[in-house]
């Protein structure tokens, strides 16, 4: 009888401890400045492990298990070092997933839609963004095309140029240089990272005669501070592989 | 036959009843004062502070940090931390007293906000649960028609004075590779809606107009392609949200008059 006492007192102990050092570590995480995370070992293979975990149970769906996206679908691929939000820190990684991308919360990044030039109202927000005709679409890949550093009809890529800088309006989310904006998600238009479709002349087209807004919900409510944090913590592993480690 | 009975050891008890009351209580004590719901002294490890009880985000103390002073929390100063700090318990203080001032009863732009925010929370569940594909191809064959390109026409619109016996010249109105909406703006819905219907290479019957009899001339007419799934994707996730975001607000506010209790004047409907 007192030897079974013993041994349910000690794995009381045990559960005891283990559950008092799990709390103990993620109250650590939540104090810690999330951006130092990463070179705390400890603290950063905790929140890997169980951010993992709620990855695959709430993000998975639309990112993948390995988080590597589709571009058929506009889904983002987590594990390359190109960010559309943000910097690509865990501080702003975790803003992401607490308020989402035009997941209607008002913390949410909302700012900025793809317009949908192949229609009367080419923007839902900004009614001075004009319509623009076939040619003037064919154009602006053709432009987009250029800047990718391949070989392009120049005469078409100049009047997509006249077009991105000035009527269509274009350079006002993607920057004159066409290099982006992280602070509105506006992708760079110079690399060969597409978001959606395989970033042939066509799937530009598409993207430019009908608009894009993709979007991610905002977990504030639905994963706990400590939840939302480790699965940030779990997406930065995803592309800096040697820190995580 | 006797059995021993070995000796109560009185103190081992009195050891292990401490050792299990000690226990009940640190676990008490620490429920108390970290439950949710409950008036506690500590702040939790994800906000920053308390403002009578109400939390002030610890991520949300970040943000604001960067935003205003654009560092982070290691390379913030001291003054920096405190101004953002005072900054939000000053908004959570006034919140507070706007709830005790029932603001929202007579403030315009609260009560829009408040609608906003609720209508927010219910949104929230359509957009947190992704639809299966199965779901999404039955949403896409329910709604086919809305998923196609948009039509293209390079046509010749030519122009008879009215009163002209046809010997004198016409005026030509050229509509070069423009969108089926574009080519209705500029054309007016009814010589479009006679121009749509043209192959390529057909000519209209003569449309008399107010400003003189049109014959269309439809030099090319790229009509309207369905896009398949893949092509489509996009928009049906984002139709098939809105529509059940739609659904929900509809089920909601159904139910919030259902449990309402509103009394109308007689003299107004």
């Amino acid at each position: 009888m007192v030897r079974i006492t013993f041994i349910l007192a000690a794995w009381a102990f045990i559960v005891a401890a283990v559950l008092a050092r799990s709390s103990y570590i993620e109250a650590r995480l939540l104090r810690a400045d999330p951006d130092s995370i990463p070179g705390d070992a400890m603290l950063s293979g905790f929140g890997r492990e169980r951010g993992a975990v709620l990855f695959e149970g709430h993000c998975a769906i639309c990112h993948g298990d390995a988080g590597r996206g589709d571009p058929r679908r506009g889904i983002p691929d987590l594990t390359d070092d190109d960010w559309l939000y943000g910097s690509g820190s865990v501080s702003s990684i975790e803003q992401i997933i607490k308020y989402g991308i035009r997941s209607y919360h008002p913390r949410g990044w909302n700012i900025a839609s793809m317009p949908a030039y192949a229609t009367v109202q080419a923007s839902a927000r900004d009614g001075r963004i004009p319509s623009l005709s076939p040619g003037n679409i064919r154009d602006l890949a053709e432009f987009l095309v250029r800047e990718q550093g391949l070989h392009a009809d120049d005469a078409a890529a100049a009047r997509g140029a006249a077009l991105f800088s000035g009527a269509a309006g274009c350079y006002d989310c993607h920057a004159p240089d066409a290099k982006g904006d992280s602070a509105i998600g506006a992708p760079n238009l110079t690399d060969r990272i597409t978001l959606y479709g395989d970033g042939s002349r066509e799937s530009m087209a598409m993207s430019i005669a009908y608009g894009r807004h993709g979007m991610c919900p905002a977990w504030v409510r639905r994963l706990a501070p400590a939840g939302i944090r480790e699965a940030a913590i779990y997406v930065y592993s995803l592309s800096h592989t040697a820190g995580a480690e | 036959m006797t059995a021993s009975v070995p000796p109560v050891n009185s103190r081992r008890s009195f050891v292990l009843m401490g050792c299990g009351a000690l226990a009940g209580l640190i676990m008490a004590g620490y429920s108390l004062f970290t439950a949710r719901g409950t008036s506690t002294l500590a702040v939790p490890p994800e906000d920053v502070a308390l403002v009578n009880q109400q939390p002030i985000s610890r991520s949300d103390y970040l943000l604001q940090l960067q935003t205003l002073y654009g560092v982070d929390l290691a390379h913030a100063t001291a003054a920096q931390r405190r101004k953002v700090l005072d900054d939000m318990i000053r908004e959570e203080l006034f919140v507070q007293r706007g709830k005790e001032l029932d603001v929202a009863s007579s403030d315009p732009d609260v009560r829009a906000a408040m609608v906003g925010s609720v209508e927010l929370e219910i949104a929230a569940d359509a957009l947190t649960s992704q639809p299966s594909e199965a779901q999404l191809h039955a949403y896409y064959e329910a709604h086919r028609p809305r998923y196609a390109s948009e039509g293209i026409v390079t046509l010749r619109d030519h122009v008879f004075a009215a009163g002209e016996s046809g010997a004198g010249s016409p005026s030509v109105k050229a509509i070069d590779e423009e969108f089926y909406f574009a080519a209705k703006i500029h054309m007016g819905e009814s010589l479009f809606d006679a121009a749509r219907k043209l192959p390529d290479g057909g000519v209209s019957d003569p449309i008399v107009r107010p400003d003189g009899i049109h014959v269309l001339h439809m030099i090319k007419n790229e009509k309207p392609v369905a896009f398949d799934f893949a092509a489509a994707r996009d928009r049906v996730l984002s139709d098939y949200r809105n529509e059940a975001i739609g659904h929900l607000r509809t089920g909601d506010e159904a139910f919030l008059r259902k449990r309402a209790n509103v009394l109308i004047a007689d003299d107004v409907l």
